[in-house]
């Protein structure tokens, strides 16, 4: 646990006036200016901040893998050594062997030819003369320290063999082959659900303790900083603006920044749903930062002397450090207290109409073939089974689960707007499997619109806003004036300046560009919007805005939305009600506040266990679910309950209980606020 | 592995079977062997000509299904390809001739390959710098320039070195020289015929391999698994050399083996310029003398020769990337 006092760990790593510059072809840009942190054994160091914040920058110069083209000046001492201006012969001496690295995307940081063994064993023989053979012990040992079952089998299976979670443990087994000093981890979990992020965490802390090395750990997730760092640094465009310790840090900030994306973090605790408390605007570009404090812009708190020279990183408490001007200010200031909260949407009038969408006994398989030449059926792979839901106008409908719970493909079947494979459809109380005259179909069309996870590919970056908009119109038959008046008027709608029409996506930001694709979206005047993932791709601070929006848009026309999404804390934010799928059931159902507050479902309890509170004391107090293993092939559904293998509450049962929930699969049945599909509840 | 091969081969196997008998009968229907008798003195009568096709199986006086059946007969009992509306003999021009070009086109080819993905892998790993830029502008140049121009300026280029030294540096024509006696002599003479068509076939071949190995290894340099290795401790040129290269040679290594069939039926301009008798000039050769049965004989080669080619290149990239399973 954290302690005021000074850390009792030996200092590993000091970095001093770290600068990164990088080629742009508006010349030189500063990526990072002037960051300095120092790295205790056995500590962790969190590094926070949005794209752009020259995080990954500091991280990937202190291990000299800058991309051709970037230069870093400044000091990096390792125990003494000076790590910059190495060439890069000493430079691959020092990494592996003192500084290990964890990277975001395990899926594509093993070398897909390779056996994972192999990699592993080259890892060790990089830095000591062992033999093959020693090499492949040591492997095999490294394999099963970060939890790979059967390693002696595993090792010589591929990396395409494995899960991303599973992957990341070999990438971490990579990073602490050679019992490093220092562990930089550069967003280790961003790319994985969130039970595996937690078993992957665990890892970490496992090669923490095995190594006593100390972390660099880089992300933008608050929730995991307040479980597992000791120390945060907060990065704003290029530079560290608050640097504390970790139970320091949540309970009083003193920069305003810091402060804003507190509030802007939806949690998954709270009891009641207010619209979060956004910071205006978006992380200015490394190339065109303003003159004098770069927060400035978008800080309610601002002076005049605040534009005119950037503050110094100074002490105000002990061991807490701040680059604001009114750092004073702001200390014990809640963020709401600064920032202004969004105006709470009126709630709509409840309307009368039947259900938007009813989705009943959905089911979707698709064929495992075998075969390069003469493809034949070898399994059936039951992607969704018996899904039903239905959802009313006004009203937010969330999927969530684990990847390959089947959320997707629920979605895409009814985008189809065709005949399911089992199961029926309907929108606007129409059954799409029924023979439909065309006007009646396009009318259908219209009304259900999709608003996906990445607006950067989304948007046609050769058309200007005004074409991006007018198209769905010029689809559904609108005249040249109407489309005009709609264009605007959605463009209104979504709080986009009206100067905008002639510009290419590309001049936008990321939340912009979002806030263009609902746009579009909205065009039609459609009744269901489908959001798949909406905010994920997006920064902390930017995504509050735009969960704002949504919510404004939901009560303002009456929309229904329904929603995948794997963060649970933007889903609690943002659903009315909500189903669990696992392995493509569903296996909890029911409104947001009581699943919520009363998760009947084991499953249910272990998800929501498994997402990080961004609030140090009860991140670390609070008990929690960790599943082992992973979800199974959909190739082969198990008879009785598909979540029977994984269970913590199974073991636990009476063995008649057990024995039912290995042969027969439960079905949904009200139990307390929610609908569970669990023989034991 | 045996049975993956077998069952593909079998495949193909089918497949040239019907393409070469599609062209029998796309050949009978276009080409008139005929033709080749009307231009004699004395002018032959239809019925004279009609005669002289008979022993080659060529006789217009047969239904195409007739003629196509004496051939099929042929082909399948003797092995027998047929003969020119001349009465030369397919069997004894296509061994002979896939030999010349065989020794012309491999040495172009392997020339070509070594030399282009050696390029590709120094300028890869060296991106945007005086080498990189210089190679890839000779390479667009290359790439631009006819077979025509290049081989004829090449000749005249050798003309022009044997006339300054005074005696004949370099072979220009021909595949030998007539009348060179003992076994070093002769292997000395057939090297020097082989250097200048091998030169041109390779400036013109190794562009292709050049800038292709050179995107796929920038590809694989920028992939997430190069940093990983060099996070392990490797330097930039052991990560390159380890884990980038040998994933970026997948993609090149099943494209050589698609070019196999090309070394065995020929390269038509450059052995016309320099007057081998090859794959490539039988080809259209054939074609010119209305020679039924020697196309069929040409195409059937080249089908076999893809084959060959496309089956190699399967059991490439099984062997270079353990992604593909075979079962």
């Amino acid at each position: 646990m954290t302690s005021p006092t000074t850390p009792a760990g030996k200092r590993v790593l000091s970095v001093r006036d770290l600068t990164v510059t990088f080629q742009s072809e508006r010349g030189p840009v500063e990526a990072v200016r002037g960051v300095d942190l120092d790295l205790y054994a056995g500590r962790t160091l969190a590094l926070v901040g949005e794209s752009g914040s020259g995080k990954s920058a500091t991280a990937t110069s202190i291990i000299g893998l800058l991309p051709p083209g970037a230069r870093a000046r400044g000091e990096v001492l390792l125990d003494g050594q000076e790590l910059l201006g190495l060439d890069d012969r000493r430079m691959s001496a020092v990494r592996g062997r003192r500084v290990g690295m964890v990277f975001q995307d395990p899926l594509s940081a093993l070398t897909p030819i390779f056996a994972v063994g192999r990699q592993v064993a080259d890892a060790v023989r990089v830095h000591s003369k062992v033999s093959k053979q020693a090499a492949w012990r040591r492997a095999v040992e490294l394999l099963d320290l970060v939890g790979i079952p059967r390693p002696q089998l595993r090792a010589r299976d591929f990396p395409h063999q494995f899960s991303g979670g599973m992957r990341q443990r070999v990438v971490i087994a990579l990073a602490i082959a050679n019992d490093p000093d220092l562990i930089i981890a550069d967003e280790p979990t961003t790319a994985l659900d969130v039970t595996v992020q937690a078993q992957i965490l665990e890892v970490l802390e496992v090669a923490k303790a095995e190594t006593g090395a100390a972390v660099l750990l880089i992300t933008h997730d608050l929730g995991v900083v307040a479980g597992h760092a000791d120390e945060v640094a907060v990065m704003y465009a290029g530079r560290v603006v608050e640097r504390a310790e970790v139970g320091e840090l949540f309970a009083t900030p003193a920069m305003p920044y810091t402060l804003g994306l507190l509030g802007s973090v939806p949690s998954p605790e709270a009891t009641r749903r207010l619209p979060l408390v956004p910071i205006e605007g978006e992380p200015p570009a490394p190339s065109q930062r303003p003159a004098g404090c770069p927060f400035a812009p978008r800080c309610p708190l601002v002076r005049d002397d605040c534009r005119d020279k950037e503050p110094a990183l100074t002490e105000i408490r002990q061991r807490h450090d701040v680059a604001c001007v009114r750092a004073a200010d702001v200390l014990g200031r809640r963020p709401e207290d600064v920032f202004a909260r969004a105006e709470e949407p009126a709630v709509a009038p409840a309307p009368a109409a039947g259900p938007v969408l009813r989705v009943n006994g959905l089911g979707r398989t698709f064929p495992v073939t075998k075969g390069a030449v003469l493809r034949r059926r070898v399994g059936t792979l039951q992607a969704v089974s018996g899904v039903s839901f239905s959802i009313r106008a006004g009203e937010t409908f969330c999927l969530v689960g684990e990847s390959g719970s089947g959320k997707t493909t629920t979605l895409l079947e009814i985008l189809r707007l065709r005949p399911p494979e089992s199961g029926t459809v309907e929108v606007l109380g129409v059954d799409v499997a029924g023979l439909l005259p065309a006007p009646e179909r396009r009318r259908l069309r219209q009304a259900v619109q999709i608003v996906m996870q990445d607006p950067q590919g989304a948007l046609d970056p050769r058309l200007p806003v005004f074409e991006l908009l007018a198209e769905p119109l010029r689809a559904a038959g609108y005249a040249a004036e109407a489309t005009r008046d709609r264009v605007v008027e959605v463009l209104d709608l979504v709080g986009l300046p009206r100067d905008s029409l002639d510009r290419f996506p590309a001049a936008f930001s990321g939340g912009q560009r979002q806030r263009l694709t609902i746009a579009r979206a909205l065009a039609t005047k459609p009744r269901l919007l489908v959001l798949d993932e909406p905010v994920s791709a997006l920064d902390v601070s930017v995504q509050a805005s735009v969960l704002n929006l949504l919510a404004r848009l939901k009560s303002q026309l009456g929309l229904a939305y329904l929603v995948v999404a794997h963060d649970l804390a933007v889903v609690r934010h943002i659903a009315d009600r909500i189903a669990v799928m696992y392995l493509g059931h569903i296996v909890e159902t029911g409104g947001a506040e009581e699943l919520f507050a009363q998760p009947r479902h084991p499953y249910t309890r272990a998800l929501l266990s498994a997402v990080p509170i961004p609030d140090p004391e009860r991140e670390r107090s609070r008990e929690r679910i960790v599943l082992r293993g992973e979800q199974r092939s959909a190739a082969n559904l198990p008879a009785g309950c598909v979540f029977a293998d994984r269970c913590q509450l199974r073991p636990t049962l009476a063995t008649d209980l057990q024995e039912l929930c290995g042969t027969r699969r439960p079905l949904l049945e009200q139990s307390g606020g929610t609908t569970v599909a669990c023989h034991a509840v | 592995m045996v049975r993956y091969v077998a069952r593909k081969a079998i495949g193909w196997l089918a497949m040239i079977i019907v393409a070469t008998n599609a062209t029998f009968f796309l050949a009978s229907w276009f080409l008139d062997p005929r033709s080749n008798y009307r231009e004699l003195r004395p002018v032959r009568t239809e019925d004279q000509i009609a005669h002289a096709l008979a022993p080659y199986g060529l006789s217009p006086r047969w239904s195409v299904v007739h003629r196509w059946w004496y051939w099929l007969s042929g082909v399948v009992l003797h092995f027998d390809w047929g003969h020119s509306p001349t009465g030369v003999p397919v069997n004894s021009e296509i061994p002979r001739r896939a030999l010349v070009s065989g020794q012309l086109i491999l040495l172009g080819v392997v020339a070509s390959v070594v030399i282009g993905v050696a390029l590709g892998v120094y300028t890869a790993s060296r991106q945007y710098s005086l080498a990189d830029r210089a190679t890839q502008t000779l390479s667009v140049v290359l790439f631009n320039v006819p077979t025509v121009v290049s081989a004829l300026g090449l000749v005249l280029a050798a003309v022009w070195l044997n006339q300054r030294v005074g005696t004949t540096v370099l072979h220009v024509a021909g595949a030998n020289t007539a009348g060179v006696d003992g076994t070093w002599a002769t292997i000395l003479d057939r090297a020097n015929h082989l250097i200048l068509p091998t030169v041109n076939l390779t400036l013109l071949g190794y562009v292709g391999w050049h800038l292709t190995q050179r995107s796929l290894l920038l590809d694989a340099l920028g992939a997430d698994f190069v940093r990983t290795a060099r996070a392990t401790g490797l330097t930039r040129t052991q990560a390159i050399r380890r884990h980038a290269l040998r994933a970026s040679l997948i993609p090149t290594a099943t494209s050589v083996a698609f070019t196999i069939p090309a070394v065995f039926t020929g390269a038509i301009i450059t052995e016309t310029v320099f007057g081998w008798e090859g794959m490539g000039r039988y080809f259209t050769e054939t074609i010119a003398k209305n020679d039924v049965d020697g196309v069929v004989a040409v195409a059937a080669f080249g089908a076999v020769a893809t084959a060959v080619g496309a089956i190699l290149s399967d059991v490439a990239t099984v062997v270079l990337d353990p992604r593909v399973r075979v079962s």
